[in-house]
């Protein structure tokens, strides 16, 4: 994980996205290194997400960031969605989590 | 649109899919050809039989194949829309008509002009003609720069030379307009086929998929650079020197060690990928890839002893080349192809079938539409074969000969079975 500072609430933002899948290699997004940033405001009720591909031009990216703002829709309905795709930095294996290395090679 | 999603650049499963059906259907032929035609394989190269079997493989599952798959992949590699998808349908069906012609006119053991040939040419031609357009518009539409762009592009240039150089050299027989030995222009058209077309293409879509499913961050990609210029620059020598009479022999053994050296430099890279991969174990798609790759060293390998020498071991130069074909053709292609199926065609079944489910209800992984187990099944079916048939061709013996061939259909008939499980994959609702 690359965001550093992160409150309680988007800690559950964290968990919540562990339920999302990269379907080729079957590991959650979030041990992957894909999430890069989550804001969760109360007050303006908006999450923001933004989130990476392991290389652009990712078979899959549009169903990923189709199943994060479903998800994130499911649990917490009061609050505005924007996920947005970033490429900088440019994600690297080193961003898999020792979680998600175990499950690679599960 | 998010920029770098491929998703919305996908083509329409009805365009990818078909190819795969067809193919595989070609690969059951061809292996069903050469169960009943296995002791041709130890004659001379020109026989109907084994020109039917060699066009089937070659147009029918190979390019079959890669066609479809490179429709789906050009979205992937270069980022932008294929060019026409009107195009690829009307490229299909003109295939599979003139294959079906071409095939029926080597079967007839006729080899002069006859009607199924020139039908069947034409359409083949044609189809091949639609594909090139179709993947050199779509790149020059596409504004990534990248070694798998270029490779792809040369390639797309490379199919045009060689259907060009194809039709020239029946007319050249015929209206004797240049006074050249028609077998050093077939060996140009073959080599401009092999190496600048099928090759190239390999590579470029390699270059970009290798990394990518086995999780590979800093690639050395500088070999894929020089091997681009040492096999351009060889194919450019060889076919400009094809009419330029008086060539010394040396610089078309430069040229050709050239290309060689190309192709070594893209196993290198691979070499690379699979030593850093962050994916250590490595999935059914991959281990036939690898399989295939392997082959291509050992077909490299056969062709430097077709072409250095009139005869390894005492083997007639025809039984060589039936061995070198065999090993590119069915070895690596097959085995690339057998492999890069499983990283391809469950894919955009999923997402037709699955991506508008995803965190609404528990949906099946990609891996789930196939059976791992028939994968390994036909792998090692897959290997049999080859070392069967290696051991068939090079010391004569018939009945090791049957069991390379009915492993080979073996093979396509477990392969088949997994592609029709995927094809005709039924929706699923997986229980939490």
């Amino acid at each position: 994980m690359i965001q550093e500072n992160i409150t309680e609430e988007e800690a559950k933002v964290y968990e919540v996205l562990k339920q999302v899948p990269d379907p080729e290699v079957a590991v959650n997004i979030v041990d992957l290194g894909l999430i890069y940033k989550v804001i969760k405001n109360d007050d303006a009720k908006t999450l923001d997400v933004d989130v990476t591909l392991s290389t652009p031009g990712c078979p899959v990216g549009d169903t990923i960031i189709h199943h994060i703002e479903t998800v994130l829709q499911n649990n917490f309905p009061e609050h505005a969605i924007l996920v947005e795709l970033v490429w900088e930095p440019t994600w690297n294996p080193d961003m898999i989590s020792d979680e998600g290395r175990e499950e690679l090679n599960a | 649109m998010q920029v770098g999603l491929s998703t919305k650049n996908a083509p329409s499963i009805w365009v990818v899919v078909p190819h795969f059906l067809i193919g595989t259907v070609s690969f059951l032929l061809a292996s069903l050809f050469v169960v009943f035609n296995y002791e041709d394989l130890l004659g001379y190269h020109i026989n109907g039989h084994v020109l039917a079997i060699a066009h089937l493989m070659i147009l029918g599952w190979v390019s079959m194949i890669i066609f479809g798959a490179l429709y789906q992949l050009i979205p992937v590699v270069m980022q932008v829309k294929l060019y026409s998808e009107k195009l690829a349908i009307i490229t299909l069906v003109s295939l599979v008509i003139g294959l079906f012609f071409l095939i029926a006119a080597f079967l007839g053991y006729k080899f002069q002009l006859t009607n199924n040939f020139i039908v069947g040419g034409s359409l083949v031609i044609f189809a091949i003609i639609l594909f090139a357009i179709n993947t050199l518009l779509s790149a020059l539409s596409s504004d990534e720069k990248s070694i798998s762009k270029l490779y792809i592009a040369a390639a797309g240039g490379y199919l045009l030379l060689t259907v060009l150089m194809g039709l020239f050299i029946p007319i050249n027989l015929t209206y004797n307009l240049l006074p050249l030995a028609h077998t050093q222009l077939m060996t140009t058209h073959i080599i401009l086929g092999l190496a600048g077309w099928f090759l190239m293409l390999v590579i470029g879509v390699a270059a970009k998929l290798m990394p990518m499913f086995l999780i590979v961050h800093r690639t050395k990609e500088n070999l894929l650079k020089w091997g681009f210029y040492l096999i351009n620059g060889g194919i450019i020598v060889i076919f400009v020197t094809t009419f330029i009479s008086g060539t010394p022999y040396l610089l078309n053994q430069i040229s050709f060690i050239s290309i060689l050296a190309g192709f070594v430099l893209f196993l290198f890279f691979n070499y690379d990928v699979f030593s850093h991969r962050m994916r250590r174990k490595l999935d059914i798609g991959m281990k036939l890839s690898a399989i295939g790759l392997t082959m291509f060293a050992v077909s490299i390998l056969s062709f430097v002893a077709l072409y250095f020498s009139n005869g390894v071991f005492g083997l007639a130069v025809g039984r060589l080349e039936i061995l070198a074909g065999l090993m590119l053709v069915y070895g690596f292609f097959t085995g690339l192809i057998l492999g890069q199926t499983y990283k391809t065609l469950p894919f955009i079944i999923w997402l037709f079938y699955y991506q508008k489910l995803v965190g609404k209800q528990k949906v099946p992984l990609v891996a789930d539409l196939y059976s791992d187990r028939l994968a390994e099944i036909h792998m090692y079916s897959f290997l049999l074969s080859i070392v069967l048939f290696v051991i068939g061709l090079l010391f004569s013996i018939k009945i090791v000969l049957l069991i390379a061939a009915l492993a080979m259909l073996f093979t396509s008939l477990v392969y088949g079975f997994n592609v029709y499980k995927m094809i005709f994959h039924r929706k699923q609702r997986v229980n939490a």
